[in-house]
């Protein structure tokens, strides 16, 4: 049987409306991917050895693929036949949601969206909350195997999974009291809770306690929330919401290692662990003075983040103002403050950066200086361009003859619809202030040496490149982990808020 | 034969005047045209002074005006436009003070007066047009061939503003060297200052801890360090200036043969990478608009992103551990003269430019696809190769050329940490080590250098698109 173009166009439509489908598809891209990268690397193509652990788990990643695959042809005969996912399929979905413990969260992502039923996007936030919790407690739960456990990790992993725990039942509250259109007002009670288990990190428990806040208390439901209607778009994006886990989960990472790593065992030297490949006690081996590397780019994450969001924040600020009051005033103001940033901006990043911390010395703070004054013009242009185009306006104009006072245009009107390119943009620029720490720490001159940064661990590892690759090449990929998810966040959060995907 | 002469300097004399005129409504200009063109100026305005005395219609203009407000006109006027005021106030809530009326009311009198002194005038025949009496008088003077001459050598330097303010591309290319000058010295100043507020002290980093007083002092002194800022800013400036770099601190070394020296080894890596990163990138961008939404775009803009997100020296290493010290394929340490040396450096520094030139060439194909004139072109029957080709790239190649012509000055800037990756001995890893001390001279020399570099290099870009893009021609036209 040949389908037409029609029926294919018909076909698609329907399965467009399940958000299962979709996770599914994309879980089980994923998977496939990430399990020929690993079987890729698991074959050494110069020395011709093969690398068993890698082989091993690129084999794991491409059977959960494969369950995913007959799984996801089931729903699909399905829905186009009955309209429905049936009940036995959505039962498939339950083994898949624990593949996370086979570090597969790719599949969990899509199990628990099949299993959950729902297409609200409370329980899309509640699968990747639980996922993100899971994962901090698998990696730290790593350091079972160290020959020392650290000495509250106990503690925290008690705690984490207490929030998990806890997690679970919000879920599955979610799933019994809300649907696309009503939402149990008994469900407030669950909304301090969530607001407080962020302080693990979780930045999914907040958005979610804010977009139940925001449905609880709606006054009229006909009209639509502009915060769910963004979140909406932006989880449509699974690229963008796979970039905002990683970011969240470094970030929940950075707070858990206080409970759950042992900051000793990255900075003191143990001279019975130099140079150990990796393994189990070890997972990234040991450097030179025999300290983890494992829980040194662990400890570099909260590092590169703190510097990398400070290092944006004041140059927003600072630039934005700059900018919003010579878009404002054009004319003098306009011509002295950008005449000025164009000095800025003629010299290059790195090298207005080498020359702040020539002469104030190396050090974190002076880092964070450094980066930035040599971003505040790069916000101030942007800020700029953007008021003198909203300020130009039709809108503004409309508002302007309805009688609207200066500052009720300022705040109501300006302001909000200037906003969304500057987040998208300082969104995408912290991970650039990520690399360019790290730039500057390889060159010597970035984050004293002694702190675990992810810079001066690869310095560090790049003199050990021929015996040791693992010590440069593991925090290399950490930098590129984190710069490529603030990139995808960076473009869904563009998409999302675009007033033209509307 | 005096008159032929004069007819032959009128055209010419026209057309500067009427340039003159057009340049005193730009600020710059028209102050720097005031200062160099004063004695010419000067004489023409007093020529016009004395010629304005024998004007007939000026006469009787003052006649008539005089004999209004005699007859007490104006004071009516006052009366009625202050009364005019008072209405419109009221009705719009709005209070003004009683001196501001009467200033308003007087200005509107005046203006109504004198259209009551035109119709009369219109009324008796006499021509009411405005003309400039300077522009005529100008004009009438500089046909006159001594007049010419004598002007051409006084304020010689009003006619080069002139001359410049005819061609538009002249001007444009003008403006902007003017403005890069402004720049450089701003950025002299700027990295000048950041040194000088520095608490670090390179007398003593160099000399040592142990040196005496004395020695400090002489440091300071053989170095201009103990000059007051200004002084010593203005010295920094000057040195600059006159292209004498200076001499670093250490080994005393002559700055600008350091740079000189450093200058064809980047030169070199940055044309082969340039050259690498168009290709790959065009063709990849190229092909990733044609066939939106194909896997191959999909995949594409996944390793661009990937791309963009690995630092350089990261990817330098894993290279060099890849290819020189597992298979010893390429030499690890790049040598002047062995091309194969080159061919990791090139591919490390052109992989991230590749990656923004193939997003480039992607967002900017897809916007031009979607314009009038390529529906256009496709409706006459144009063939999907010729309107690819003809019509979207080759208009959506200016923010391509905008971006690679940025990028390249970047290299020709200099990357400190993939020269550190390759020993290359290039400007950045230059800037590093002298930053330690900090080597004021050579830091400030190094800075100013690529900053100029790379202002270079985008103005050469803009330059260039004055002459490939019609659009910014006819702007130009009108500039």
């Amino acid at each position: 049987m040949k389908t037409s173009e029609y029926q294919k166009r018909m076909n698609k439509v329907k399965l467009s409306g399940f958000v299962e489908y979709k996770n599914l598809t994309f879980s089980m891209g994923a998977t496939i991917m990430v399990g020929f990268i690993f079987l890729i690397f698991g074959y050494d193509f110069i020395a011709k050895t093969v690398s068993l652990g890698m082989i091993a788990v690129g084999g794991l990643y491409l059977l959960t693929a494969l369950y995913m695959y007959l799984v996801l042809r089931r729903a699909r005969r399905e829905i186009l036949t009955t309209g429905d996912i049936g009940e036995t399929t959505r039962r498939m979905g339950w083994p898949m949601t624990f593949f996370i413990f086979l570090t597969n969260f790719f599949g969990t992502i899509g199990g628990l969206s099949l299993v959950g039923r729902k297409k609200c996007i409370e329980f899309q936030l509640c699968i990747f909350m639980l996922v993100n919790t899971m994962m901090v407690m698998l990696v730290s739960a790593l350091n079972i195997f160290k020959p020392q456990i650290p000495r509250n990790f106990w503690l925290g992993m008690g705690l984490l999974a207490l929030v998990e725990v806890f997690y679970i039942v919000v879920t599955v509250m979610v799933v019994k009291y809300t649907d696309e259109k009503n939402i149990d007002p008994r469900l407030k009670v669950l909304l301090i809770p969530l607001v407080i288990t962020t302080l693990t990190g979780n930045f999914f428990a907040l958005i979610l306690a804010v977009t139940m806040f925001k449905r609880l208390y709606q006054k009229n439901k006909e009209i639509s929330i502009e915060w769910i209607e963004i979140m909406r778009r932006l989880f449509r994006n699974y690229m963008a919401v796979i970039g905002l886990l990683v970011v969240i989960f470094l970030l929940s990472i950075s707070i858990c290692s206080y409970l759950t790593f042992d900051y000793a065992v990255s900075v003191e030297n143990n001279y019975e662990a130099l140079f150990q490949s990796p393994s189990l006690a070890y997972p990234f081996g040991t450097d030179n003075f025999g300290r983890c590397v494992f829980s040194r780019i662990v400890f570099g994450a909260r590092i590169s983040l703190v510097v990398g969001m400070t290092a944006i924040a004041i140059p927003l600020v600072l630039g934005g103002l700059l900018g919003a009051l010579a878009g404002y005033y054009a004319k003098v103001v306009d011509n002295v403050i950008m005449r000025v940033l164009d000095v800025f901006y003629a010299i290059p990043s790195i090298l207005l950066a080498i020359a702040i911390i020539a002469a104030f010395g190396a050090s974190t703070a002076t880092l964070v200086m450094a980066i930035s004054v040599y971003n505040i013009p790069v916000f101030a242009r942007l800020v700029r361009a953007t008021v003198l185009s909203v300020s130009h306006s039709e809108y503004i104009e409309a508002a302007r003859a309805c009688g609207a006072t200066n500052p009720i245009i300022i705040f109501k009107h300006i302001i909000p619809n200037s906003l969304a390119p500057v987040i998208v943009r300082a969104t995408l620029e912290i991970g650039i202030a990520v690399l360019s720490t790290s730039s500057l720490s390889y060159l010597g001159i970035g984050i004293p040496s002694h702190i675990p940064e992810w810079g001066n661990i690869l310095r560090a590892g790049s003199s050990y490149l021929e015996g040791y690759p693992y010590m440069a090449i593991f925090p290399g990929l950490a930098i590129i982990l984190i710069v490529l998810a603030f990139n995808f966040f960076g473009d869904g959060l563009r998409d999302a808020l675009d007033p033209k995907m509307k | 034969m005096t008159s032929t002469k004069a007819a032959a300097l009128n055209k010419p004399a026209v057309r500067i005047v009427s340039t003159y005129e057009r340049m005193k409504r730009n600020g710059i200009y028209r102050v720097l045209s005031l200062i160099f063109g004063c004695i010419t100026l000067v004489i023409v305005k007093l020529v016009q002074r004395a010629g304005s005395a024998s004007n007939p219609a000026q006469a009787r203009r003052e006649e008539l005006h005089k004999a209004f407000v005699e007859k007490g006109e104006l004071a009516a006027l006052k009366a009625e436009a202050e009364a005019h005021l008072r209405r419109k106030n009221q009705f719009f809530n709005k209070h003004m003070s009683d001196e501001e009326l009467r200033r308003e009311a007087e200005k509107t009198a005046l203006l109504a007066l004198e259209d009551k002194v035109n119709a009369q005038l219109e009324l008796e025949g006499v021509d009411t047009r405005k003309t400039s009496g300077f522009q005529d008088t100008f004009i009438a003077l500089l046909s006159k061939a001594p007049f010419f001459v004598f002007s051409l050598i006084v304020s010689f330097p009003m006619y080069i503003l002139v001359l410049i303010y005819m061609m538009p591309y002249l001007k444009y290319t003008v403006d902007r060297l003017a403005m890069l000058v402004f720049v450089v010295l701003g950025v002299i100043i700027l990295v000048f200052s950041i040194l000088f507020i520095s608490p670090s002290d390179p007398a003593l980093n160099i000399l040592g801890e142990k040196a005496t007083p004395e020695q400090v002092a002489n440091f300071r002194e053989v170095y201009g360090l103990d000059k007051p800022y200004l002084s010593q800013a203005f010295d920094t400036v000057k040195r600059i200036a006159t292209f004498d770099l200076g001499r670093s601190y250490v080994g005393n070394e002559n700055i600008g043969e350091a740079i000189a020296r450093k200058f064809p080894v980047t030169m070199q890596l940055a044309i082969v990478s340039m050259a690498l990163a168009l290709f790959v990138g065009l063709l990849v961008g190229i092909i990733s608009a044609i066939r939106q939404y194909s896997a191959f775009d999909y995949t594409s803009m996944f390793v661009v992103l990937v791309a963009l997100s690995i630092p350089n020296f990261w990817l330098g290493l894993v290279m060099v551990l890849n290819f020189s010290i597992k298979t010893g394929w390429l030499p690890s340490i790049y040598q002047v003269g062995n091309w194969q040396s080159m061919i990791m450096p090139a591919i490390v520094l052109g992989t991230g430019m590749a990656a923004g030139i193939a997003r480039m060439t992607r967002s900017s194909m897809l916007e031009v696809r979607s314009s009038d004139y390529v529906m256009t072109a496709k409706a006459k029957g144009l063939s999907e190769r010729s309107v690819t080709f003809r019509h979207i790239l080759s208009n959506a190649l200016i923010p391509i050329i905008t971006m690679a012509g940025m990028q390249f000055g970047g290299i020709m800037g200099g990357s400190p940490t993939t020269e550190k990756v390759f020993s290359i001995s290039g400007i950045g890893i230059y800037i590093v080590d002298k930053e330690f001390l900090p080597d004021v001279p050579a830091v400030v020399a190094s800075v100013v250098y690529v900053s100029l570099t790379i202002s270079l290099a985008n103005l050469l870009v803009d330059i260039l698109y004055t002459f490939v893009d019609p659009r910014i021609k006819t702007r130009l036209k009108n500039y």
